[in-house]
C-alpha cells in the first residue's frame, strides 16, 4: 500500500505541472546556448540523469543534519548558489527532466520512484517558501517575476553603503570592467552556463532608482576540481555586487536569476555600487574594499586583473581537456548546483557531488552532440517526445498545444496500481574523468580542508539565525521596531556598515537616503 | 517479448527526430529483452536487476549499431569531431587559416557596391547602438586552436571576429581584444551578446552573411538601432547591415 496520501499527490503533481509551464516559458523566451568549446546539451542530459538517481538520497542525508526550511533561513542572509537559479528552477527542473528522459527511454514508468518524487518536490517547496518568506511567494514566477528576498535591515545597509558613481568616472569605469570580467570568468567556470551568477531584486531605493543585487559564486578554489590551482589568487569564493540603477525599471527577475528592464538596461545608468562577500561561516554580508571610494575603485581594478588572469589559465586548462572531461565539468556544474545545501548543513562530501553515479554513467555512450541537442530540445521546446502528448482538447499554457512538459504521477496508485517507491537507498559508486579534487576550500574564514569546513559549518550559527532572532520577520518589525530587541537585531546587521553602524531599527528609507552618498 | 508500460500510449505520435527515435527505440528494445531475461517482474527489475542488466556496454552497442548503419552525427563542440572524426559529419572551414571559407546564409541580404565601394553582404541584430559604425578586418574564430594561436601571438589589430558560437567561452581569453564581432548565431541576449555589451565591443548577433572571407575589410552598421526584447518576442525583424569594402588596388 502506498505511503502517499491523496493530498500529497495533489501537491506533488501541482508542483510538477507549474514547474513544467515555467520551464516552457523560460526556454521560449531565452536563447538556446550552444558552444564550440563545451558539449553543452550533452552535459546537461548527463547531469539530469545523475540528479534523478542521486538527489533523493542526498537530500534525505542533508535533512538528517538540517531541515530544508532552516537552510533557506540561513541562505537568505548570504550569497549562495542555492537561490533563484539553483533552487528556484534548477533543482526540481533537473530532477524532473532526468525522470522524463528515463520515461521516454522505457526505463521507468511515471509512477516509479513516486515517493522520491513527492519527497524532492516537498523539500523544494519548504525551502522555497522559507527563502521567499519576505515576499510571501514560492517562486519568482508566482511573485510576478520579482525576487524581493532581503529583509529591510539588509536592504538598508546595502542602500546606505553604496558609493555613488556616474558614467565615465573612475569608480563607474572600474565597476563596469569588473562586472564584464567576472561575468566572463563565471561563464567559463560554469562551462558556458549562467549558473555561477544570479540576480535578485528589484528593491525600490526611491527617486526613480532601483537596486539589483548581483551574486557570483564558485569563483575560487573550492568545490570545482577544474579551479584547483588556476583560481589560487582569487581572494573570495563568492561576491555580491550591489547596483543602483536610475531611470530603469526591472520588470522581470525570473527563476533563472536573469532580468529584463524598461528601458533596456544600460551600464551608463548605474549610479551606485557596492561589493561584499559572504558564505556559511560569515554572520552576514561582509564589505570588500568598501573603506573609501578610492579603495573600492582600486579593488574593482585589481580584482578585474585577477579574474582576467584566472580566465586565461582556466581556458588553457579546459582547452586541453578531453571530451569526457569537458562533459564531466559541465555536467557536474549542473548536477551539483544544489551542493551548497550540504555545505550549510555541514555534510558535504566530494564523492556525493563531484562524481557520476554508475546508474547515470551507463548512458554516457549515447550522449553525442546531435542526440544531446535533439533530446534537450525535445524535452523543453517543442515537446515532441511521447510522454509530452496529451488529449487533443488540451491547451497548454503559453502554447495552446496539447502537450505538457512533465508527466504527473497517476492517482491510480492510491487505488492499488503498483509502483516502485524509490530508486533505492544510498548512492552507488561514482566515476569521473577529472583529476582528484585538491583538499583546499577558500572561505570567508580563510583556506581550509573540507573536514574543517564541514566542522565549522556544523558549529557555527549566525546570530541572526539563532532561535532568538530567526522568526523576527518583517511583520514583527512593523509592530516592534521601537523595542530593544529590534534594535539589537538591526545593529547586528549594521555592525560592518560604514554608514549605519549602531543606528538600529528606526530608520526609514528617507533616513537612509539622507545618510547615503548622493546619487 | 515483454510489453512495456509506455507501449500503450493513447496520445503518443512518434519518438521525435531520427536520432532520438533510433536511440530511444533501441533502448526500449533493450529494456524489453532484459526484462524478459530477468523473469518479467517489473517491480524487481526497474530499480533492481536493471542496474546490472542495462549496462554501459549494452548501451554502447546501440550507438555502434547506429554508426554501422552509416549515420554520422552533427557536431556542436569541436572536441567531439576532433576525438571521433569517424562519428561526425565533417565541418568545413574549421582548420586554421581557411582562406577560402565563408559563412553562406541563404537569407543574407546582399546589394551591389555603393558609390563608396561598400557592398552589402548581410545583416545582423545589433547588441548596442554606438555613435559610429565600426570598420575592421574579418577573421574567423571557430576552434580552440585558433584562439590558442591568438592567445600566444596576440590578436591582429582591427580584428572583426566572425564566430558561429554564441557562447562566451570559446573566445573568452581574447574577446577583449576584438574591435568588433559578427556572430552567426544567438540573440543579443546570448552569452556572447551579454559579454560584448559589458566590454563595450560592437557586436552583431544572429548575423546572416555571405561572401565574407578571411582578411576582407568589413563594416558593421552598429550606429543603427539595437534589437529589443519586445522585437524578439513579437518576431519583428530589426537588423542592421554588414558591408564588405572593395579591396584596395
Amino acid at each position: 500500500m502506498t505511503k502517499l496520501t491523496y493530498a500529497q499527490l495533489l501537491e506533488t503533481n501541482n508542483i510538477i505541472q507549474v514547474l513544467g509551464e515555467e520551464t516552457y516559458f523560460l526556454c521560449v523566451t531565452r536563447t538556446v546556448q550552444e558552444s564550440k568549446l563545451f558539449p553543452v546539451s550533452s552535459y546537461m542530459l548527463l547531469s539530469y540523469l545523475n540528479a534523478f538517481y542521486r538527489y533523493p538520497t542526498l537530500l534525505r542525508k542533508i535533512e538528517k543534519h538540517m531541515p530544508a526550511e532552516m537552510i533557506a533561513d540561513r541562505v537568505r542572509n548570504m550569497c549562495s548558489k542555492i537561490q533563484s537559479i539553483g533552487m528556484g528552477w534548477c533543482m526540481i527542473g533537473f530532477y524532473l527532466l532526468g525522470r522524463e528522459m528515463l520515461i521516454n527511454m522505457g526505463m521507468i514508468r511515471p509512477q516509479d520512484a513516486a515517493e522520491d518524487v513527492a519527497y524532492v518536490m516537498n523539500f523544494w517547496k519548504r525551502y522555497q517558501l522559507a527563502w521567499h518568506r519576505n515576499d510571501g511567494h514560492i517562486t519568482n514566477k508566482e511573485a510576478g517575476h520579482r525576487s524581493q528576498i532581503l529583509p529591510e535591515r539588509r536592504i538598508q545597509v546595502f542602500h546606505a553603503d553604496m558609493y555613488a558613481c556616474k558614467d565615465g568616472d573612475a569608480l563607474h569605469t572600474a565597476a563596469d570592467k569588473f562586472l564584464a570580467t567576472v561575468s566572463q570568468y563565471a561563464f567559463l567556470v560554469a562551462c558556458e552556463s549562467r549558473i555561477s551568477m544570479s540576480n535578485h531584486g528589484p528593491y525600490n531605493l526611491g527617486d526613480g532608482r532601483e537596486m539589483l543585487v548581483r551574486d557570483f559564486f564558485d569563483l575560487a578554489e573550492g568545490d570545482l576540481p577544474w579551479l584547483d590551482g588556476v583560481a589560487s589568487e582569487v581572494p573570495f569564493n563568492r561576491l555580491t555586487v550591489t547596483t543602483a540603477v536610475k531611470d530603469t525599471h526591472f520588470y522581470l527577475v525570473d527563476d533563472w536569476g536573469s532580468f529584463d528592464s524598461r528601458p533596456e538596461y544600460k551600464g551608463e545608468n548605474m549610479c551606485g555600487v557596492g561589493l561584499y562577500t559572504s558564505d556559511e561561516l560569515s554572520e552576514t554580508h561582509t564589505p570588500v574594499g568598501m573603506g573609501s571610494r578610492e579603495e573600492l575603485t582600486e579593488t574593482f581594478d585589481r580584482y578585474a586583473d585577477i579574474f582576467k588572469d584566472a580566465t586565461t589559465k582556466l581556458w588553457k586548462r579546459i582547452a586541453g581537456y578531453s571530451r569526457n572531461q569537458m562533459l564531466d565539468a559541465g555536467a557536474l556544474t549542473y548536477y551539483a548546483i544544489i551542493k551548497d545545501l550540504a555545505h550549510v548543513a555541514g555534510c558535504y562530501e566530494v564523492d556525493d557531488w563531484m562524481k557520476f553515479d554508475e546508474r547515470a554513467e551507463r548512458f554516457r555512450g549515447l550522449l553525442n552532440d546531435e542526440y544531446g541537442n535533439e533530446l534537450l530540445g525535445a524535452l523543453v521546446v517543442p515537446l515532441t517526445l511521447p510522454s509530452h502528448q496529451c488529449n487533443e482538447y488540451t491547451m497548454m499554457q503559453h502554447s495552446n498545444a496539447p502537450k505538457r512538459v512533465h508527466s504527473p504521477i497517476s492517482y491510480s496508485i492510491l487505488a492499488g496500481e503498483d509502483y516502485v517507491p524509490s530508486v533505492g537507498d544510498g548512492i552507488r559508486p561514482g566515476v569521473t574523468y577529472l583529476p582528484p579534487k585538491a583538499d583546499r576550500y577558500r572561505t570567508t574564514q580563510g583556506v581550509m580542508t573540507l573536514a574543517e569546513f564541514n566542522q565549522r559549518c556544523k558549529n557555527f550559527t549566525p546570530q541572526l539565525c539563532t532561535e532568538k532572532f530567526r522568526h523576527l520577520d518583517e511583520t514583527w518589525v512593523k509592530f516592534h521596531y521601537k523595542t530593544p530587541l529590534a534594535d539589537e537585531m538591526y545593529k547586528i546587521e549594521q555592525q560592518t556598515s560604514r554608514k549605519l553602524a549602531g543606528k538600529g531599527a528606526g530608520l526609514s528609507r528617507a533616513d537612509v537616503a539622507a545618510l547615503a552618498d548622493k546619487f | 517479448m515483454a510489453k512495456l508500460f509506455v507501449d500503450q500510449d493513447k496520445y503518443a505520435d512518434g519518438e521525435g527526430s531520427p536520432i532520438i527515435a533510433a536511440f530511444n527505440s533501441a533502448l526500449k528494445d533493450l529494456v524489453r529483452k532484459k526484462l524478459d531475461e530477468s523473469g518479467g517482474n517489473w517491480n524487481d527489475f526497474v530499480f533492481g536487476k536493471a542496474y546490472s542488466l542495462i549496462t554501459a556496454e549494452e548501451v554502447a552497442k546501440i550507438e555502434r549499431k547506429v554508426l554501422d548503419s552509416g549515420y554520422r552525427y552533427t557536431c556542436s563542440a569541436m572536441i567531439s569531431i576532433m576525438e571521433r572524426p569517424d562519428a561526425y559529419k565533417p565541418l568545413p572551414g574549421t582548420e586554421s587559416g581557411a582562406a577560402k571559407f565563408s559563412f553562406e546564409h541563404p537569407e543574407a541580404q546582399t546589394a551591389p557596391a555603393d558609390a563608396s565601394g561598400r557592398e552589402q553582404r548581410g545583416q545582423g541584430d545589433n547588441v548596442v547602438k554606438v555613435p559610429a559604425n565600426v570598420i575592421g578586418i574579418a577573421r574567423y574564430y571557430r576552434s580552440a586552436d585558433q584562439v590558442m594561436q591568438s592567445l600566444t601571438q596576440g590578436v591582429p589589430p582591427d580584428t572583426i571576429a566572425i564566430i558561429d558560437d554564441s557562447g562566451g567561452t570559446l573566445t573568452a581569453p581574447i574577446l577583449e581584444q576584438f574591435k568588433g564581432v559578427i556572430c552567426a548565431g544567438g540573440t543579443v541576449r546570448s552569452h556572447l551578446g551579454i559579454l560584448t555589451r559589458e566590454y563595450g565591443i560592437p557586436c552583431l548577433m544572429g548575423a546572416k552573411i555571405s561572401g565574407i572571407f578571411e582578411g576582407d575589410t568589413v563594416e558593421l552598421e552598429v550606429s543603427g538601432q539595437s534589437k529589443t526584447t519586445e522585437a524578439y518576442q513579437k518576431g519583428v525583424e530589426m537588423t542592421v547591415r554588414v558591408w564588405k569594402h572593395a579591396a584596395k588596388k
